[in-house]
């Protein structure tokens, strides 16, 4: 993790030096523990101040469009499936973009950690490798990496980087395929009992619009909870209208979501934001053989019509 | 006074026959207050609770009013809630959040009588902190651990039991009518050494700060402090001093009601004219407008910082911009030559 | 406990007249329901109030009218959102909300022998309407000097309260200077710019005020004529226009620096203007 930091150091200074770019997006160390934070680097004297390491959980992506200037940024596989899409969908201009890739096995969920905790505060961690051991006032409790891992990461196959103009430390071995057992539990269910579980989750929601604000594809310049005219859904916290919102932006997401959930961490109130665009993922997945952002080629499933696509939402003769 | 910790499930019971009862309840890793129908469901063990008691006194979402509109006239129904409340286990950030908002909901010309009455009608059995968390800055705001102001009874957690400080007259009829036995010396002396042993461990600058922010609205540092801001409403959300509402109505004909939301500086649609102009264009504006807010124009109109340093938006910020950080880059700043 | 400020005054919407040609501005006449609803809404020029659509939500607007007429109150509307469409599209006898008096008003008191001089830019010029129909009063005439408004629209069919204008016009208490931007047939009045007009105006400064209200580029341009006339910050005076919800000074919205538009304002000299920050 320290070596890959110093690299990411030394690559940013470079750019930065070599004026190829006016600004590098990255992680600096965050005030929490497992917590690192976005940084801004526009001074190669401050690219000491990056950093790498479990906590660089945020997806930079989101501060990558419509930017003015050459801009670097610090991206594990998921921040550069964003970043595809973005090119894709003309937000991003890749010639004004220097990618420093950087292979993720996996990114830490600090409510995993509370939870193990049970509200017990954490202060300190102590990186032993394969496992993290949590400290705090009159405890030490010692978690399996992967067991803290977030669920985001467990089933992401895109750990490296699908686009990059360097790559620093090694590609992540590949993995089995996503199959989705997480949505398969969930449709298994019956009706009443899938609206129970949404319902009792959302509930939740405070309507911060984090999940809609960290997510690097959620951009309309007027998001339609904002909407007057007409009103489409109302602003209070009620969880009949934070199911409608979430579905709906769900259904703005279908074949755009590239599956990194931001929209999961950001939530204060920890909801299961995952389970709900997860199974759009699957839907287009299945559908059309489509995975948003994972390679430079593939037409978006939504872009694109073939005489062949699936139909099963029209009804038939 | 004293309560034992195992007689707290029967004391809330009690409460409950004659209170809406307000506590802070388990929800997974953190803690909400909840209206509680049975002691038992109050949990004290996490330290602040996930969002601020203020919304039981400040709903996120009130009906202000109903109404029905005929040919004649329009028929106004108030609703305001004047049930009695009891907030147990509220903390001194949080009670102390309770008088800063009294000044908004008061001022000069105009009384809120939604928030007024429900605050006349509540009653803040306090919380001491025997153990701040680690976000926690309230010795820098003008509070702290013990500090019971704004409360009507100070608990305060000598291990097995609470020793009870009465604060206010409305405290102490409260403890009059729960009979609860006198402490003990040793008692006293134990929550002496509690209150002793407390440690608040991160402390915020703020000397000069407000003079800093007199003068700084042009300066360069706001273009930066914003910058990994995503715009949400958590911090604002998860504190207990944002006071900021929108006004709307739900009504299907002629029939109505209006309703209070909570709403957020840091929403671009905040400050949206009718016109299309928007004073407050950006993200850099609205941080400035939030840090202003409660830095220095609360502090104009107030003479009270608002924020009480509960941390709550340091935990809650899904990029971790911290408060506390950006308070120091403020005071570390260079004035920019105009 | 006093009013609750959050409940509307039932009132009648007696007239939607349709006040510019391009019909984008309505003025609306409501009138009180009863005498006692009249004696809780005494207002001064300057002050708003919010119009409440029931179903649809609330919006502030200036009051145009002047307490010196009595039985009603009058304002005139752009249609630009979910209030005020609802609004224009209102048929006469609809009962709407009325919140207020809100707001300050025009410093009245401290005008008094002194000269006025009004400036009015586009549909900004409803408050100014108020103030310059309360002066007009014979009982408060003689309280100020001479009476200048400058009134300015694009063209001629975006004029309010043309009727007025015209009665002022032939009225020697009052000097009204009427401009449009743009040349047209059967205008004889004066073409250009407010700012250009008021600076072939030139009212002077001596024991003076100037009022002003209209977009914000004519304000921005005609800032440095009244300058140039010898006008310092103290002695103008202007309304802003934040976007506004309860009215009271609670919802936090309008706020220019710790100063709260709806409670503290609408009405600031410029001197107290420039100790703001320029959010608005
Ligand atoms: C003190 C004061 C006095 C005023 N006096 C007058 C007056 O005399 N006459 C007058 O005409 N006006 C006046 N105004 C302005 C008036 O208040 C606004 O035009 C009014 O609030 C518009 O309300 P609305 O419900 O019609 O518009 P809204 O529905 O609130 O919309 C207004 C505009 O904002 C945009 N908008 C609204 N919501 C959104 C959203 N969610 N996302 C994106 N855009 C959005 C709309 O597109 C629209 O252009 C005054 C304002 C103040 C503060
Ligand atoms: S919806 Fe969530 S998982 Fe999908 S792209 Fe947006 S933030 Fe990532
Ligand atoms: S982040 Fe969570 S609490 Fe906030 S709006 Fe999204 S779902 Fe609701
Ligand atoms: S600003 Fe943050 S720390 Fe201060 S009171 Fe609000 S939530 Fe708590
Ligand atoms: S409109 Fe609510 S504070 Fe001014």
């Amino acid at each position: 993790m320290q070596k890959l930091a110093a690299a990411i150091q030394d690559a940013a200074k470079k750019l930065l030096d070599d004026q190829k770019v006016d600004l590098v997006v990255g992680f600096a160390r965050g005030s929490l523990p497992l917590r690192s934070t976005p940084g801004f680097i526009r001074k190669s004297c401050d690219a000491g101040k990056l950093t790498w390491d479990y906590s660089c959980e945020n997806n930079l992506a989101n501060y990558l469009r419509k930017r003015e200037g050459k801009v670097a940024v610090v991206a594990k596989g998921c921040d550069t499936r964003a970043i595809v899409a973005l090119i894709k969908e003309n937000q991003i201009n890749r010639d004004n973009l220097y990618i420093i890739g950087v292979p993720c096995s996996g990114m830490i969920d600090r409510n995993k950690a509370d939870e193990l905790l049970d509200g017990k505060e954490l202060l300190e961690v102590e990186d032993k490798g394969d496992t993290l051991v949590l400290k705090g006032k009159g405890f030490a409790v010692e978690a399996k990496l992967a067991d803290l891992c977030h669920d985001t990461c467990k089933t992401c196959c895109y750990g490296t980087p699908v686009v990059y103009d360097m790559l620093i430390g090694e590609p992540v071995p590949a993995k089995a395929e996503d199959n989705f057992d997480d949505v398969r539990a969930f449709e298994a269910k019956s009706p009443a009992e899938r609206k129970k579980m949404l319902a009792e989750d959302l509930s939740k929601c405070i309507r911060c619009y984090a999940c809609r604000n960290a997510c690097p594809m959620c951009y309309c310049p007027e998001c339609f909870v904002d909407c007057s005219t007409p009103v489409w859904i109302e602003k209070a916290p009620d969880t009949a209208d934070n199911m409608l919102f979430q579905s709906v932006r769900v259904l703005h997401l279908a074949g755009r979501c590239v599956d990194c959930g931001a929209c999961d961490r950001a939530c204060p109130m920890g909801i299961n934001l995952r389970g709900i665009t997860r199974k759009m993922v699957k839907e287009v997945k299945e559908l059309f053989g489509y995975e948003a952002g994972v390679n430079m080629e593939d037409k978006p499933a939504l872009n694109e019509f073939t005489a062949d696509d699936p139909q099963p939402f029209l009804v038939k003769e | 006074m004293i309560i034992s910790k195992s007689a707290i499930s029967g004391l809330l019971d009690k409460l409950i026959a004659e209170y809406q009862v307000y506590a802070p309840v388990k929800e997974g890793a953190y803690s909400l207050f909840k209206q509680i129908k049975s002691g038992s469901e109050a949990d004290f063990s996490n330290k602040n609770s996930k969002i601020p008691p203020k919304g039981i006194l400040f709903p996120q979402s009130e009906k202000l009013f109903s109404y029905s509109v005929t040919p004649e006239g329009a028929r106004v129904d108030e609703c305001v809630d004047s049930a009695q409340k009891v907030i147990f286990g509220v903390r001194p950030c949080d009670a102390k959040s309770l008088l800063l908002l009294d000044n908004v909901f008061k001022n000069d010309k105009y009384e809120d009588p939604y928030y007024l009455t429900r605050r006349a009608n509540t009653i803040l059995v306090g919380m001491g902190c025997n153990d701040p968390a680690a976000t926690c800055f309230c010795t820098s705001m003008n509070t702290g651990p013990f500090d019971s102001t704004g409360m009507d009874l100070l608990l305060v957690d000598t291990g097995d039991n609470y020793v009870v400080e009465a604060v206010s007259d409305k405290g102490r009829e409260l403890a009059a009518k729960l009979g609860l036995a006198a402490a003990g010396d040793a008692d006293n002396a134990a929550a002496a050494k509690v209150k002793e042993a407390a440690e608040v461990a991160c402390q915020v600058t703020t000397e000069g700060l407000k003079a800093k922010l007199d003068g700084n609205f042009y300066d360069e540092i706001w273009d930066r402090v914003h910058e990994k801001c995503l715009g949400c409403g958590s911090c604002t959300y998860s504190c207990p001093t944002c006071h900021c509402f929108d006004i709307v109505d739900d009504a299907v004909d002629c029939n109505g009601c209006r309703i209070r939301n909570w709403d957020s500086c840091m929403y671009p649609l905040f400050t949206l004219h009718g016109s299309g102009h928007n004073p407050r264009t950006g993200g850099k504006e609205r941080m400035r407008q939030r840090v202003m807010h409660k830095f220095k124009y609360f502090v104009d109109n107030f003479n009270a910082t608002a924020c009480v340093g509960c941390g709550r938006c340091i935990k809650n910020c899904p990029v971790n911009l911290d408060i506390r950080e950006v308070l120091a880059d403020i005071l570390g700043s260079e004035a920019r030559d105009k | 406990m006093q009013r609750n400020p959050y409940l509307p005054l039932p009132m009648k919407l007696v007239k939607n007249f349709t006040e510019t040609e391009d019909k984008l501005i309505h003025t609306f006449t409501f009138e009180y329901l009863s005498e006692e609803d009249e004696k809780s809404f005494p207002y001064m020029p300057g002050q708003f109030a919010e119009i409440c659509v029931f179903g649809k939500g609330e919006a502030p607007f200036g009051i145009a009218s002047s307490p010196t007429e009595p039985g009603h109150l009058k304002f005139s509307v752009a249609k630009v959102g979910v209030v005020s469409t609802a609004l224009h599209m209102m048929e006469e006898g609809t009962i709407v909300g009325m919140r207020g008096p809100l707001g300050n008003y025009y410093p009245l008191e401290q005008m008094k022998g002194k000269n006025v001089v009004i400036i009015g830019g586009g549909f900004a010029f409803t408050t100014l309407r108020s103030l310059a129909t309360y002066m007009l009063k014979p009982e408060h005439r003689g309280d100020y000097g001479n009476l200048t408004v400058i009134y300015g629209a694009r063209n001629p069919g975006l004029l309010l309260y043309k009727e007025e204008l015209a009665e002022w016009d032939k009225r020697s208490d009052i000097d009204l200077v009427c401009t449009i931007d743009r040349p047209v047939e059967g205008w004889s009045g004066r073409v250009g710019f407010i700012p250009n007009v008021t600076k072939e105006v030139s009212p002077s400064s001596d024991n003076a005020v100037a009022i002003i209200c209209g977009p914000p580029v004519m304000i921005k341009f005609t800032m440095p004529v009244l300058e140039e006339c010898g006008f310092k910050p103290e002695q103008v005076i202007m309304s802003l226009e934040n976007r506004m919800k309860c009215g009271i000074g609670m919802c936090g919205r309008c706020n220019v620096g710790s100063k709260y538009v709806c409670k503290d304002g609408p009405v600031f000299t410029r001197a107290e203007l420039n100790q703001l920050p320029n959010e608005y």
